[in-house]
């Protein structure tokens, strides 16, 4: 049957890419210590476990403040990047919108060891806003790429309408642009705050003696008898993550059918 | 065809309403408009026509306030405009894409205006009632705007525009996105609501028979000039180049001569047609010093059936193509010594037959209705 190979290639691809998140899951129900098969019975005790962890609770906090500061800080920027790109012609905008893209593809481990090496040359602590700082670095270009989507599908002359019925530049941008985009900040806001909460690489450079979430997970995992434990965070975190994206692209979506825009992609 | 309101033209002269001093815009190098100076008086239907490119719309900006000029002034009722940022300038715009607001309701969209207005809530909602009435969208105001129609659209950008009660309505080729029925439609209802509110209307547009038809005068634009400026009548029937004579409407060109120019009339030798005598008054255009050639529009020219007779003059000729369009038919036809044909329209007039490619026919046309350009 033609195109046979191709099908069972696809299958392939896909258990090999979902399997071991399929994984966590089933360990993190199962009533055993050892992460092997076969399943020993149904528990929950694991999830119980974890909220006798302080670390865990303290490691919590700081990836949720960090998160949430990073993705508010990289959607601002990406809001002002974005409105400039779209709206203004001004020497040197290719290259400089470039630049600011850059970090999506610059391996992340050279970031963080750059940064690592900057802060401690000037001599400054390492601490929750410095891994703040790096995040909103990575984050950043994926605001502007979401961003610039949104005030690209947004017709200019709604603003000078505006404009023309008496409205000022401020309260146009309040009442016009801002509603209009808003799917496009929620969105962002959200994929930025997903990438924040599961890096690793950065965190792990610049958290000094505040561990992020994925650092706590990483350190954790050198003790066998938390693994069932931390295989139930992870349920919960891909559970979480799941539903962040989904409702990113929700409001995404939303927001090209409220302005009529043909979808010129996205993230999913 | 020409239905554009004759007042103008009866009634007393009306003061003006906006004046451009030697308006000139660069972007960069590039010299958009070149030294526009024009007068657009009050409650006068205005077209600015032209060829995409041609400054028409930048100059419809300037009027707005969406762009600033190099230099010179544009006057709105006597005011300069310099420093005068849109919001405050007394003209409301019609957009190309209606620009309406797609996350507020028709009621909303046509209401934005009256936002920084003072009045009650009822007082405004009365009011933007009766703006959606005069449109012809009485009971639409609840609708969500995304979902209307191109027509709908159109309409509530006109009563968002006009419940302000500016003193100029500028309209952006506001029917260039419309069916043909429905662009028609339009036309006939935007010179009706014209005449209704007696606003000035400045319309931008590109098609000549849309300008023809709605105006009561009509500037036309090349390479950022205006190079005629007149009311539809004058344009069709003088064109003061050949420019102008090409772009609105058809026009058939044929070299010509001139023989004695005496006060008043000038002789002229044009190929084909032969010797003529014309009225000074039909060489409107000043004097380039190109070529000298004829024009003639199709319909001044008639084709003459066997038995009758040309009531001035008549030239004979051969039928090279023909262009039935149902109530017309189009025919080009060489005239005998002349290099390319005519194109000549003709009446589909019952049990008159249509003729055949290779016909030899007759030709009558009459000198008064030929232009001569020099």
């Amino acid at each position: 049957m033609k195109g046979g190979g191709l099908r069972i290639y696809t299958i392939l691809y896909l258990v090999f890419l979902y399997a071991p998140i399929v994984l966590l899951p089933v360990f993190a129900f199962n009533d055993a210590t050892i992460i092997s098969f076969p399943l020993r019975g149904f528990t929950t005790r694991w999830f119980a476990a974890l909220a006798e962890l302080p670390t865990l609770h303290q490691a919590l906090k700081n990836s949720l403040i960090i998160a949430v500061s990073s993705s508010v800080l990289a959607t601002v920027l990406g809001v002002f990047a974005s409105r400039a790109s779209t709206r203004y012609e001004f020497p040197g905008k290719g290259g400089l919108m470039g630049l600011i893209m850059l970090p999506l593809v610059l391996p992340e481990v050279i970031v963080a060891m750059s940064l690592l090496m900057v802060l401690l040359g000037i001599g400054i602590d390492l601490a929750i806003w410095t891994v703040i700082l790096g995040h909103t670095l990575i984050c950043t270009p994926f605001a502007i790429a979401i961003l610039s989507a949104a005030f690209q599908s947004l017709d200019r002359s709604l603003e000078e309408a505006a404009w023309d019925l008496g409205e000022t530049r401020l309260s146009t941008f309040r009442l016009i642009t801002l509603p209009l985009v808003m799917p496009g900040i929620i969105s962002s806001l959200l994929i930025s705050f997903t990438i924040s909460l599961d890096e690793f690489i950065i965190a792990f450079f610049l958290a000094g003696s505040e561990p992020t979430l994925p650092v706590y997970i990483y350190s954790q995992l050198r003790f066998p008898k938390q693994i069932p434990a931390i295989m139930a965070l992870g349920t919960i975190l891909v559970a979480l993550s799941v539903l962040l994206l989904t409702t990113a692209e929700y409001f995404r979506r939303r927001g090209l059918k409220k302005t009529g825009a043909k979808d010129t992609g996205g993230f999913l | 065809m020409n239905t554009a309101p004759q007042a103008a033209a009866a009634g007393i002269p009306r003061p003006t309403m906006i004046e451009f001093r030697d308006v000139n815009k660069y972007y960069g190098d590039y010299h958009a408009l070149r030294g526009i100076s024009a007068t657009i008086r009050a409650g006068e239907f205005f077209s600015l026509l032209g060829p995409s490119g041609c400054g028409k719309t930048t100059l419809l900006r300037t009027i707005a306030g969406f762009e600033d000029i190099s230099s010179g002034a544009v006057l709105i009722d006597g005011k300069d405009m310099a420093g005068v940022p849109a919001n405050l300038r007394p003209t409301n715009m019609v957009f190309q894409s209606y620009a309406i607001f797609p996350h507020l309701t028709v009621a909303q969209n046509v209401g934005f205006g009256l936002r920084r207005k003072g009045g009650t809530a009822a007082e405004k909602a009365r009011r933007v009632t009766e703006a959606l009435a005069m449109v012809g969208l009485a009971g639409y105001g609840e609708r969500a705007a995304h979902a209307l129609s191109g027509g709908q659209r159109q309409r509530v950008a006109l009563a968002r525009a006009l419940i302000l009660k500016p003193k100029v309505l500028l309209l952006d080729e506001p029917l260039s996105a419309l069916d043909k029925k429905m662009r028609e439609q339009m036309q006939v209802e935007l010179i009706r609501l014209q005449r209704q509110v007696g606003i000035t209307f400045i319309l931008v547009t590109h098609d000549q028979e849309e300008a023809l038809v709605m105006s009561d005068r009509i500037a036309v634009m090349f390479e950022g000039q205006i190079v005629q400026l007149a009311d539809p009548e004058t344009l069709y029937r003088r064109p003061t180049s050949r420019q102008v004579a090409d772009f609105i409407g058809v026009m058939n060109f044929l070299p010509a001569k001139i023989l004695t120019e005496a006060v008043g009339r000038i002789a002229i030798e044009v190929q084909g047609l032969g010797r003529a005598e014309i009225d000074e008054t039909q060489a409107p255009g000043p004097i380039t010093g190109g070529e000298i050639s004829v024009g003639c529009r199709p319909e001044t020219l008639t084709i003459l059936y066997e038995g009758q007779t040309a009531s001035d003059r008549e030239t004979p000729g051969t039928v090279e193509e023909v262009v039935y369009y149902g109530d017309m038919t189009y025919y080009d036809v060489r005239l005998d010594g002349v290099d390319s044909p005519v194109r000549i329209s003709m009446r589909n007039v019952f049990g008159r037959p249509v003729l055949d490619i290779g016909t030899r026919t007759r030709v009558a046309w009459s000198a008064g209705a030929l232009v001569l350009f020099r």
